[in-house]
């Protein structure tokens, strides 16, 4: 049978000629061969309004120490613009009116499982189209084509598998936010658990690289590895003060990509350890090569705090932690629930981890992701500060993450990451009434199902009763300035 | 099986209506006028005792008690209800291929199809008397073709052909790469006409003579078959149905077609978890056609029920709907689906033009079928009451104009 298709390629060919209109209404947009489509994507940009939000009246607890009672948050663009007291808002900006309540920088987790950000509840079949019973075959290859996804780094940034497979809709990330996560490390990528697309959402995703310090092999291995990365680092010196002369110039061969980066400060390097042997080795790496390490794990770190703390290592603990000590050894050993407060007490950075990195409606209640506050509240029992006990599922793991310039405390020109709750973060009975990410809504208690029966939250209420009243009597909306306060000249007051 | 109840006109000779008490075959003429108690006409609502004017298989004319001219045969139903053929706008019934996934837009859901199946005959007598049939695969397999589902060869089935271009996206990597490679087809057709543009522009510029430099035409390349598909859907003659499970697929799918334009449907198989609620106004403001199975489904993680096609419908979506299994048990239930549907708040009106017109849009057909209207084919369907009432028997099927199944076909 002769297809049609082919028998009309050169009918289409003659269409397309006889049809220049229809040929010059496509060709620019949906080909985008035209110079001219740039141009007209940079005005769009120039039109596009700006988007003002305002948080109004909490409780602000910075993350950085500070605590401003009853201040506004005012957003622009999904960024903090402004914090403080009398703001002035611009005309048309929204409002959340959260008095009463407190508001938090959101939460980051690390090390969560991919489900976070791709998972859902009913089971995958990511080979939906093809017929497992007429095409076993392909049903079969297809699962191996998944796997053979790696992921891809193009000229825009980042680009990759993780931001191909990522879900905003997955109940997973409603579950995170609900418990207050609104950025997340998973695959070794950090993410941000945004609800309303997929632009922008992979923030990072060559933080750091693993180093094995365990056993004296591998102990070695790495030291060597440090060692000529070192000794590079100084031959480029010396090269580059006499002149850069040519053919001169030092091999990189042989050298230990990953340790030089490190040593160059373009990668964090991370080690797994809890035995204080491993610890004080990579304590006395840290500070003979003049890195900060990341010590995943440390259950013994409080033996040797102060090497790490001299070191200033970068913990990420879980606090909650148990193991008893060695009776036949000569030093002390086993856990310490002041392992985290010893740590911080030496310099140590602390970042809290949760037990169990799965995420679940079904899973051990208080040691999956859920329980990330929790956690940090075990630290407040074994001596931690609570400020620092914040930082730690906060600020510290974006540090861990090489993302605290845009999330981890609300500091203006960070992201609009914020918790809306009626009482202390860290406390076993709080629940997230409302989570913003990048100045939007992203998780609202009442309205998702999973928590709306506890302690229902009335800023919603608020806000619908205050649209209702304005519809009600419609002078009241219109203010020559655009807002409700009645003052009609305020804005001729600013610039 | 008797129907006692119908009085039917089955002796043509006589001329006006005719009030024969016989439950035989229906034999229709070339040129006859059906008077029954309701007709859903789809396009312009219910109509009550409504008369057809059917000629060469085609409706001529329809409206409350039109008068008819003495001497055109009329077939009364008093009691009956009339709505068209339903359109499965999506099938892969009597199709026998297998496919990988790849970018293939060439092939054709004809290849497949293996005239005058069994299975055609099954549903024809379940009331579908349009299909659309799509090719086997993922990614961008090919074309689709829209058929009778009566004929025993492909010409006597064929109604057209291509109908649409089938599309998968799914949230991964490969899926979105394939999607993408196949509008570099057009990308690079457009490179080649630019090129031959400037090849042409210098030959007119180096031509001395004032006339042959009149008398010169340019000539696009002709495309390879490959691209031509895909060349049609940038320019508005195909358009594109794109399967997708998950809400998440759909911001992909995005992502890929950036600012390229063209038509296309969504596909989506309502499964329990399914979130397509997250972007019901998404998809609303664009006015977009959700191809979907009419079904009750879950809430993600819960057991609270959600009507998702009500909720698209009311966003703004079209609806057409497909049996949640495509085989002949699936259209069976077909019906009964959708009434649950409109028992949980669907309009019905929407709820039965999903299963007639939109299904029509989907095959680019609704200028000939779908709706009950002058100009368009015969395929009509005689029940016994309201069809989306579950004792409601279905009398018969016409199609063209002949009643082909059902107790009044031959």
């Amino acid at each position: 049978m002769k297809h049609l298709n082919s028998l009309n390629a050169a009918a289409f060919a003659a269409a397309l000629l006889a049809a220049p209109t229809l040929w010059a209404a496509t060709a620019p947009t949906a080909l985008g061969l035209a110079p001219t489509t740039s141009v007209a994507a940079d005005d769009d940009e120039d039109e596009k309004e700006d988007e003002w939000h305002l948080v109004a009246g909490g409780d602000v607890y910075t993350g950085t120490g500070a605590v401003l009672r009853g201040a506004s948050i005012l957003i622009k663009n999904g960024l903090i613009h402004e914090i403080g007291y009398d703001l002035f808002v611009p005309e048309g900006a929204g409002e959340t009116d959260v008095s009463g309540y407190r508001v938090y920088p959101g939460l980051i987790a690390l090390g969560a499982t991919s489900r976070v950000t791709t998972g859902r509840f009913a089971a995958e079949d990511p080979t939906w189209a093809i017929d497992p019973l007429s095409d076993p075959d392909e049903w079969m290859t297809s699962f191996e084509d998944e796997d053979l996804d790696l992921p891809t780094v193009d000229q825009d940034g980042f680009k990759s598998r993780y931001i191909d497979s990522y879900d905003p809709f997955s109940p997973y990330m409603t579950l995170a936010l609900a418990n207050g996560i609104t950025a997340c490390e998973q695959s070794g990528a950090a993410f941000k658990l945004r609800r309303d697309g997929i632009e922008g959402v992979v923030m990072n995703e060559d933080t750091s690289t693993n180093f094995n310090m365990r056993g004296g092999s591998a102990r070695q291995r790495t030291r060597d590895g440090f060692a000529g990365a070192a000794k590079y680092l100084r031959d480029m010196a010396t090269w580059e003060r006499r002149g850069k002369p040519k053919d001169d110039e030092p091999s990189t061969r042989g050298v230990d990509t990953n340790s030089l980066r490190v040593l160059r400060n373009e990668l964090d390097a991370t080690f797994f350890a809890d035995d204080r042997l491993t610890l004080l080795a990579i304590a006395r790496l840290a500070q003979d090569y003049g890195f900060r390490p990341i010590v995943q794990g440390c259950r013994e770190g409080w033996i040797v705090a102060d090497e790490l703390g001299r070191a200033g290592a970068l913990v990420v603990l879980d606090p909650r932690e148990r193991s008893w000590n060695d009776p036949e050894s000569l030093y002390e050993s086993g856990s310490s629930i002041e392992n985290a407060a010893i740590l911080h007490r030496s310099g140590c950075q602390i970042a809290v981890r949760t037990p169990s990195a799965s995420i679940d409606t079904s899973g051990i209640a208080g040691r999956d992701l859920l329980s990330l506050s929790l956690q940090a509240g075990y630290a407040i029992r074994g001596g931690l500060d609570e400020e620092v006990a914040l930082a730690a599922i906060t600020l510290v793991p974006a540090r861990v993450l090489g993302i605290d310039h845009r999330v981890g405390s609300i500091e203006v020109g960070k992201d609009a990451d914020l918790l809306v709750t009626r009482g202390d973060i860290l406390h076993y009975e709080t629940l997230v009434d409302l989570a913003f990410v990048m100045g939007k809504i992203a998780y609202d208690k009442n309205k998702e199902l999973y928590y709306a029966h506890l302690q229902p939250h009335q800023i919603a209420a608020d806000l619908e009763a205050d649209a209702a009243a304005e519809s009600e009597d419609g002078s009241e909306a219109d203010d020559a300035d655009g807002d409700t306060d009645g003052d009609a000249d305020e804005s001729g007051d600013d610039d | 099986m008797l129907f006692p109840s119908i009085v039917l006109g089955a002796t043509v000779a006589l001329a006006g209506s005719i009030d024969a008490s016989t439950t035989e075959a229906v034999a229709t003429p070339n040129l006859f006028a059906l008077r029954v108690g309701t007709a859903e006409t789809i396009s312009h609502g219910t109509i009550p005792n409504a008369v057809i004017l059917i000629e060469n298989g085609r409706i001529v004319m329809v409206g409350e008690d039109l008068p008819i001219e003495r001497g055109i045969p009329t077939f009364d139903f008093p009691d009956a209800v009339v709505m068209p053929g339903m359109v499965g706008s999506r099938s892969r019934l009597g199709l026998d291929g297998r496919a990988g996934t790849d970018i293939t837009p060439e092939l054709s859901a004809a290849f497949e199809l293996e005239p005058g199946a069994k299975v055609f005959g099954d549903v024809l007598e379940l009331g579908v008397t349009t299909l659309g049939l799509y090719p086997a695969g993922g990614g961008i397999p090919g074309v689709g073709i829209a058929v009778r589902t009566k004929g025993s060869t492909f010409e006597e089935m064929l109604l057209a052909e291509p109908t649409n271009l089938s599309m998968y996206i799914s949230s991964n990597e490969s899926a979105k790469k394939l999607i993408e490679k196949g509008f570099e087809l057009v990308d690079k057709y457009m490179e080649d006409v630019a090129k031959e543009r400037e090849k042409f522009d210098k030959a007119v510029e180096k031509e001395k003579d004032k006339k042959k430099k009149e008398e010169m035409v340019f000539t696009p390349p002709v495309p390879d078959e490959k691209a031509l598909p895909m060349l049609r859907l940038v320019t508005g003659e195909l358009r594109a149905v794109i399967g997708m499970r998950k809400a998440a697929d759909y911001l992909h799918l995005m992502d890929v077609i950036g600012e390229r334009e063209f038509d296309w449907d969504v596909q989506a198989n309502l499964t329990d978890d399914g979130d397509f609620f997250y972007i019901a106004d998404r998809l609303g403001a664009a006015g977009r056609r959700m191809i979907v199975n009419p079904s009750i489904t879950l809430h993600p993680g819960t057991r609270r029920e959600r009507n998702l096609p009500k909720e698209l419908h009311e966003a703004g979506c079209k609806l057409a709907f497909v049996p949640e299994s495509d085989s002949v048990g699936g259209f069976r239930d077909l019906r009964a689906d959708v009434a649950t549907l409109v028992r949980y708040g669907l309009d019905r009106q929407v709820g039965l033009r999903a299963l007639t017109l939109e299904g029509a849009e989907v095959i680019g057909m609704a200028d000939q079928l779908g709706s009950i209207d002058a100009g368009k084919f015969a395929n009509l369907l005689l029940f016994d009451g309201d069809p989306l009432e579950a004792g409601t028997e279905l009398l018969g099927v016409m199609l063209d104009g002949d009643f082909v199944a059902g107790d009044l076909a031959d």
